[in-house]
């Protein structure tokens, strides 16, 4: 398969991509963050082709569904989802620097799918719970509110690095390169709520599809509950700010708690009994 | 206004309460998830002390999501929810009725990319100004300050009821949910291959439920793929009402079937024992004798030389096809081995099985040599069986819930201010903005907006 080959040499594309943020803001240069950011860019395009080709070896194989059906294919899409929604604030905000911290997360998404003996990167047929138009709307959702909890976390970890800088000392090129914390909040924000509209949305289309494969809408299954779990830490953030008014250091921490919480709903159920795990 | 004063009401109205419980929500799930429920608690429960199981039990940690707990956590939470949006929405209604006001202050340390001196007298300038308002903003209104008219747009108001959606699309959840739990209806329907079902199981074992017609399963069929992958399951089903079929379909994963008013599902399936496999045996070169057994049947051979046992009954025994394992006691001992039905073909596919693998010969037990000639397996469908009145509140919800997050998230609370004054016997605009949120974009509607006075060849100020 082509499309696979394809994706693990994105997967190096990624870390050269990091690489680059990485140089750039301990060297406090913007020339290795552009670098690193064109780098990112072309890995998406790649990652883009592979999907759709992916896609169309699934026809060609009788099969015919989105690639998003299996753990490897889910990895595949979140990293693409995380690059594609961070590619979208460094262009909107012109700032690189969150790269730093969002970048390396999609390539070790993307490693773990390729380099894990439990993945497996074949293309399998559909199992008849996931027969249904509902796949791909689900999935989408979900993980491009997981890709916006990840920008989140980067921001929130820029956050509080740029938090701990001692007032009145000269600031270094390292810190400069970091964007006001105050922008830095609003973007965690949006970001935030971003993941919050994707997630709601996800979980409805999962309700949606529940109702029409298993009669119920809802069932407590442990992805539910964790989804659920992720759902209210991310509502309690988004009321902190909005009606108590917290700020910096406490907001970060509580978007790490939501990426815990997201990322244990994600993988961290597949060790629970479920209806969801990937297996 | 006393209701504020109230403790109760007090109590009720604190945001540092929804936070707590929303924490309290999320602890429960998580110990929800990591704690049996239900059914599955029964394995949990043999590995612990009758007194441990007595005080969870009396906790309802085996139930979680419908507790005391759970439930007092959701009725608080929904008072709090309520509490709060009552008393905050005043505020936000006035935010989004808010007229303009136009204050002087507004224009203080413009930077000069915001302001233009402009040719032409200052009504005519006015009139433009409203134009260029009027084709970005719906609502444009005209206020006189001492320095001169000010106009002033906005949109985007809207943006601050964005939250109220949110919130009844929660409670409108939580309703559905209630609405579902006491008068929805859950129960499972067994029915075996050509029989008829007229009950149904109530979940949670709660007795049996009369449906009032009878639902016959025609036939279960089962596909898998070639990597044995399940591919369908699909029940052939006829609904029979006064005995007459008055509905006929295939019910699939993901394909409901509805019947007077209650939705059937596929939800699972299983063998049931009657199951007869049809063995045939012949002693070298003697005639072929047939049997029909169902699983843990014997029959005996001729002149006692032995009786024979089925002891497993697979549909599909490692990818080699039906196959049965029979038992064959004698006078000169026990003996086990399997019968497939596809002999032939499997021995192609791989010479010298028997040699390697005895269990598979089915003339192990000489001088008879058996042969499989069938399974008449029959299936059983599980069908679940549903009505949930909850389902069009939930899905309100869930569209007021989607359609308010987004207001929020998408729609900013935006407003400029153009004022055109005289100034050194020339005509000068100055336009300045705000948004709720920080963006680009306010900073893009503003420079576009001076950019009309300056297209038209005005001098630079």
């Amino acid at each position: 398969m082509i499309s696979a080959k394809i994706l693990s040499w994105v997967t190096f594309v990624y870390f050269a991509s990091f690489t680059g943020y990485l140089i750039g803001l301990i060297r406090g240069r913007d020339r290795w963050a552009r670098l690193a950011s064109w780098c990112a860019a072309a890995g998406l395009l790649a990652h883009t082709a592979a999907l759709l080709l992916r896609w169309r070896e699934s026809y060609a194989l009788g099969m015919g569904h989105a690639p998003l059906s299996n753990l490897y294919e889910s990895l595949v899409f979140f990293a693409w989802a995380v690059v594609f929604l961070y590619l979208l604030v460094e262009w909107r905000t012109r700032n690189r620097t969150p790269g730093v911290f969002v970048v390396p997360v999609a390539f070790l998404l993307m490693a773990y799918a390729s380099i894990s003996p439990g993945v497996s990167d074949r293309i399998q047929p559909l199992i008849p719970a996931l027969q249904s138009n509902w796949l791909t709307s689900h999935v989408i959702t979900c993980f491009m509110g997981y890709a916006a909890f990840t920008v989140a976390f980067g921001l929130a970890i820029l956050h509080l690095i740029k938090n701990r800088k001692k007032p009145g000392r000269n600031p270094s090129r390292f810190f400069a390169l970091i964007p006001d914390e105050d922008d830095l909040e609003e973007l965690l924000y949006q970001s935030v709520l971003l993941g919050f509209i994707f997630l709601t949305l996800g979980i409805i289309t999962g309700s949606v599809w529940a109702h029409y494969a298993w009669g119920a809408y809802w069932s407590w299954d442990p992805k539910e509950t964790w989804s659920l779990v992720t759902w209210v830490v991310y509502a309690a953030l988004l009321h902190a700010r909005f009606v108590r008014g917290w700020r910096g250091r406490r907001l970060a921490v509580l978007a790490l708690v939501g990426f815990a919480a997201m990322l244990f709903t994600y993988l961290g159920v597949n060790y629970l009994p479920s209806l969801h795990a990937y297996m | 206004m006393g209701i504020k004063r109230n403790p109760v009401w007090s109590f009720f109205s604190s945001v540092q309460l929804t936070l707590v419980l929303l924490a309290v929500l999320a602890v429960l799930a998580v110990v929800g998830t990591l704690v049996p429920q239900q059914e599955s608690a029964q394995e949990l429960a043999k590995r612990l002390s009758p007194g441990t199981i007595r005080i969870l039990a009396t906790l309802q940690i085996f139930d979680l999501y419908h507790s005391v707990w759970f439930l007092l956590a959701m009725g608080l939470l929904t008072a709090n929810l309520v509490v709060c949006s009552i008393n905050r929405f005043p505020a936000s209604w006035r935010r989004f009725k808010a007229e303009a006001s136009a204050e002087e202050h507004l224009f203080r340390d413009l930077p000069p990319e915001h302001t233009a001196y402009v040719k032409g007298t200052r009504d005519e300038i006015v009139t433009r100004a409203e134009q260029a308002l009027h084709r970005r903003y719906r609502d444009v209104r005209r206020t006189d300050v001492s320095r001169g008219p000010v106009l002033h747009g906005q949109k985007g108001r809207i943006t601050h009821l964005g939250v109220y959606a949110v919130h009844l699309g929660v409670l409108l959840i939580i309703a559905g949910g209630v609405a579902g739990s006491l008068f929805g209806f859950d129960a499972y329907v067994h029915i075996g291959e050509g029989e008829t079902a007229t009950t149904a199981d109530l979940a949670g074992g709660k007795g049996q439920h009369s449906l009032g017609f009878g639902i016959r399963c025609d036939r279960f069929l089962i596909e898998t793929y070639e990597n044995g992958m399940p591919k369908t399951y699909r029940s052939d089903l006829t609904f029979l009402k006064d005995g007459r079929p008055a509905l006929q379909g295939a019910l699939l994963v993901n394909h409901p079937l509805t019947f007077e008013g209650i939705r059937f599902y596929q939800s699972s399936y299983g063998q049931s024992a009657d199951g007869k496999a049809r063995l045939s045996y012949s002693r070298k070169g003697g005639d072929r004798k047939d049997e029909a057994v169902t699983l843990g049947e014997s029959f005996a051979l001729p002149d006692g030389e032995g009786t024979v046992q089925v002891l497993r009954v697979e549909e599909n025994m490692m990818q080699m096809g039906p196959a049965v394992k029979i038992g064959v006691r004698s006078g000169r001992g026990a003996v086990q081995f399997w019968v497939f039905q596809e002999i032939e073909r499997i021995r192609e596919g791989n010479p010298g099985l028997f040699e390697q693998v005895p269990l598979f010969n089915p003339g192990l037990f000489a001088p008879y040599v058996f042969s499989l000639r069938g399974i008449d397996a029959r299936y059983y469908t599980v069908l679940k069986a549903a009505t949930d009145p909850g389902v069009p509140l939930v899905a309100a919800g869930g569209l007021f819930l989607v359609a308010g997050l987004l207001l929020v998230f998408i729609v900013d609370h935006r407003r400029v201010w153009v004022l055109v004054e005289e100034a050194k016997g020339k005509v000068r605009v100055a336009v300045t903005g705000r948004g709720l949120r920080t963006s680009a974009g306010l900073d893009r509607e503003l420079a576009e907006l001076i950019r009309v006075f300056r297209e038209k060849g005005d001098a630079q100020g």
